[in-house]
């Protein structure tokens, strides 16, 4: 019988460009996992991810992270979280270790493959992103940590402002292409 | 349109999907001895004012909410915006 060997291979093949001032980057190194405050318990929640991941639990549409960058954990909604782990390549271990350490404090669900990401820096970003996105990115309204759920091209998106001039997008990992097409029609309108 | 979120700020109105009389909130008690009257009023019948009115828009494309929006609906000037979540238990619901 043949023996098949997989490998995983990243949605958008580790597809970067640089524009000059912008450069578009897939992250193909990050585990994701949702995070789910059970209703009613939400200080008990709040008090696991203190004690597991040593993180303050950030209000809604704020981030925050570990000191040596490799945990972050991004509140969507007001029982909705994402933590991510970065320089992790495996979702499924990521996930289940979060799980085990959370028990019945908190809903967990492995996103890895959930979502394709690219990081979008530069000086131009900003102006790269204005007609996509329909959040406005000025810094005094979304300031570095602020994130946002939202739509680009009618695609779900969650943007992150990582650092003044660096911005993370995830969007849905199935239609990955579509969404890199779009945010390059949209730095190929400005720039 | 737009829909000032109150955790997420200003949005554009197609990130919500609309659902409705926000009425709907307040279901019956299946127990009441009207309870089929009821059930029938709150399946059925509508108010469908002129002006003021209370509705439930879901956040689909965002925070995935329900919120209940109190809009005109001859102006579309949307008044207030609450979360269902908070006129539930303010009318003395658990959750």
């Amino acid at each position: 019988m043949a023996k098949f060997s997989l490998q995983p291979t990243p949605f958008l093949g580790g597809f970067q460009k640089d524009y000059g001032t912008v450069i578009i980057k897939e992250i193909t190194d990050r585990a994701i996992t949702s995070l789910a405050l059970p209703l009613g318990f939400e200080a008990k929640a709040e008090k696991a991810i203190k004690t597991v991941l040593k993180l303050n639990l950030p209000e809604v549409g704020m981030s925050t992270q570990s000191k040596d960058g490799t945990t972050a954990l991004l509140r969507l909604g007001k029982d909705q979280l994402f933590c991510l782990k970065n320089g992790e390549n495996d979702g499924y271990t990521a996930h289940k270790a979060l799980a085990d350490k959370f028990g019945d404090n908190i809903y967990t669900t492995d996103q890895s493959d959930v979502w394709v990401s690219l990081t979008l820096s530069g000086p131009d970003s900003l102006r790269a992103l204005e007609r996509v996105c329909p959040i406005d990115l000025h810094p005094d309204r979304f300031g570095v940590g602020a994130l946002a759920r939202t739509a680009m091209e009618h695609l779900g998106t969650i943007i992150h402002r990582n650092s003044v001039a660096e911005y993370t997008l995830m969007s849905a990992s199935s239609s990955a292409g579509s969404f890199l097409h779009a945010i390059k029609t949209s730095i190929d309108n400005v720039l | 349109m737009i829909i000032k979120h109150p955790l997420l700020g200003p949005r554009d109105a197609a990130e919500f999907v609309y659902l409705g009389d926000a009425s709907m909130i307040d279901r019956p008690n299946p127990n009441a001895p009207d309870a089929k009257e009821q059930f029938y009023e709150y399946g059925y019948l509508r108010d469908n004012p002129a002006g003021e009115h209370k509705e439930l828009w879901y956040h689909e494309q965002g925070d995935r909410s329900w919120l209940v929006v109190t809009r005109n609906t001859i102006t579309h000037e949307v008044k207030y915006v609450q979360l269902a979540r908070d006129v539930a238990r303010a009318k003395g619901r658990d959750r």
